[in-house]
């Protein structure tokens, strides 16, 4: 069935089986591999991605669910001129990234959470982060960068 | 271009509540509702899907209204976890609800889940149950030949069981308003704080006369039993006393004897009797006592 919806600000109109997933419908479709299989039941997050500004999981959305939607995967995700943007660049900055297989959903969560709100206590950024499994850091890096963006964007607004 | 296959099944998107009981009870096409799809997609992954069309009912208008209309509020049966837990009218009123919701999963689970989603597929873990059932809530249900109304406690009717017959949706629910002044609560026991599955829980509702008295109590354990119910055993012998620790104690021990003579002793029971105990008193104080 043809399935439209917007991906990373692009419109986009794909051929797919009603059956398949967001996920698949992402990376075997449109080639965007930066959302991960991790689980596959909704537990890691490691496919998560952004639906109407809100974080899903989208190995467990069924790929004809979006359509009509605006979809942001961690592609979309960058600084004007392409490069990372200033929640990627403090991942680096505070050591939150290891092996990396979670980092795309990481910081979908973070932009989530940062959309919502500029003055997330640890606490808020915890349970927002609640959904996303990290095996590496031990998470205390993931919410230090976190932490740092939310002052830095609200600094920039100040 | 990924291979292509025979799809398993097929997708429609309903618009109204006529149109997703229309197309689910097409003659021919074996549909089932689609909500936020949380447990479906799980279940389609490892199992052959019992039915050959999906009916995404997640963005029907009419099914994501939160309302309060008088002494009656009305929650529609594709409100997400996130919205149900974000409302104020709920808020105000339902906190045991809005505290359960906000027990699912993670943040990505509760923007997809449903309210609807989670009764229909009716695990016995289910976190929205118990609330739903200690709020006396009536799940209204939409077929081609017309509307019934079940409370939910009568809906469900064991684990991953329900009433619900073949073409039927739950279209939204209602409760009435609890009476001015009670406040209500849930708790959780799982095994981390998050993306855990309830191992028990408790919802409560209870409100204090002027003499200190109890005069309104509701106590709904979740995973406890196979249908979901208000333990009105317990609540019989609270009503009209101080809520002293002796008594809180008693309410439950009570609890955890009614939970055994519904289920009998079985292997989980050593655990289960001690934690229902605590978690029925946990519950009761923070409604009761503050």
């Amino acid at each position: 069935m043809l399935i439209r919806f917007t991906v990373n600000n692009k419109p986009v109109a794909v051929e797919a089986p009603a059956d398949i997933t967001l996920l698949d419908l992402l990376r075997d479709y449109l080639g965007l591999t930066g959302a991960k299989e991790g689980c596959a039941v909704g537990e890691c997050g490691a496919c998560a991605v952004l639906m109407d500004g809100r974080l899903v999981n989208s190995c467990l959305v069924l790929a004809p669910q979006a359509d009509g939607s605006e979809i942001l995967t961690i592609e979309g995700v960058h600084a004007p001129d392409g490069g990372l943007n200033d929640l990627q660049d403090n991942f680096i900055t505070y050591g939150a990234v290891q092996c990396g297989i979670c980092i795309p959903g990481m910081v979908l969560a973070g932009e989530a959470l940062l959309l919502e709100t500029l003055t997330p206590t640890r606490a808020a950024i915890r349970t927002a982060l609640a959904g996303n499994l990290c095996r590496c850091t031990g998470y205390q890096q993931i919410v230090d960068a976190i932490e740092a963006t939310a002052e830095q964007r609200r600094s920039r607004i100040a | 271009m990924g291979v292509e296959f025979m799809p398993r099944f097929d997708y429609v998107r309903a618009h109204s509540v006529v149109e997703a009981v229309q197309l689910l009870g097409d003659p021919g096409v074996l549909s089932r509702p689609l909500g936020g799809g949380t447990d479906v997609l799980v279940f389609v992954r490892h199992e052959k899907p019992p039915f050959d069309r999906l009916v995404d009912i997640s963005r029907v208008p009419e099914m994501k209204i939160i309302e309060r209309h008088g002494n009656e509020i009305i929650v529609g049966a594709a409100v997400t976890y996130t919205e149900a837990a974000d409302s104020l009218v709920l808020q105000e009123v339902a906190a045991c609800l809005v505290e359960a919701c906000l027990s699912v999963g993670g943040p990505a689970i509760r923007n997809a889940g449903t309210l609807g989603g989670n009764v229909a597929n009716a695990a016995a873990c289910a976190d929205s149950l118990p609330s739903l059932v200690c709020l006396d809530t009536v799940a209204h249900l939409c077929s081609l030949t017309g509307e019934r109304a079940l409370l939910v406690s009568d809906l469900v009717t064991g684990a991953n069981r329900t009433a619900l017959r073949p073409g039927e949706l739950i279209a939204y629910f209602t409760f009435p308003v609890p009476p001015a002044g009670v406040r209500s609560a849930f708790t959780k026991l799982g095994r981390r704080n998050a993306q855990a599955i309830s191992r028990l829980s408790m919802a409560a509702a209870g409100r204090l006369d002027a003499h200190g008295r109890v005069d309104f109590v509701r106590l709904a354990p979740g995973a406890a039993t196979s249908q979901p119910r208000r333990f009105t055993e317990v609540e019989a012998m609270l009503l009209g006393h101080a809520p002293t620790d002796d008594l809180l104690a008693a309410a439950g021990a009570q609890t955890a004897e009614v939970m055994i003579g519904m289920t009998g002793r079985r292997w989980s029971t050593e655990y289960k009797e001690v934690a229902i105990q605590a978690l029925a008193e946990r519950t009761l104080r923070r409604v009761l006592v503050g």
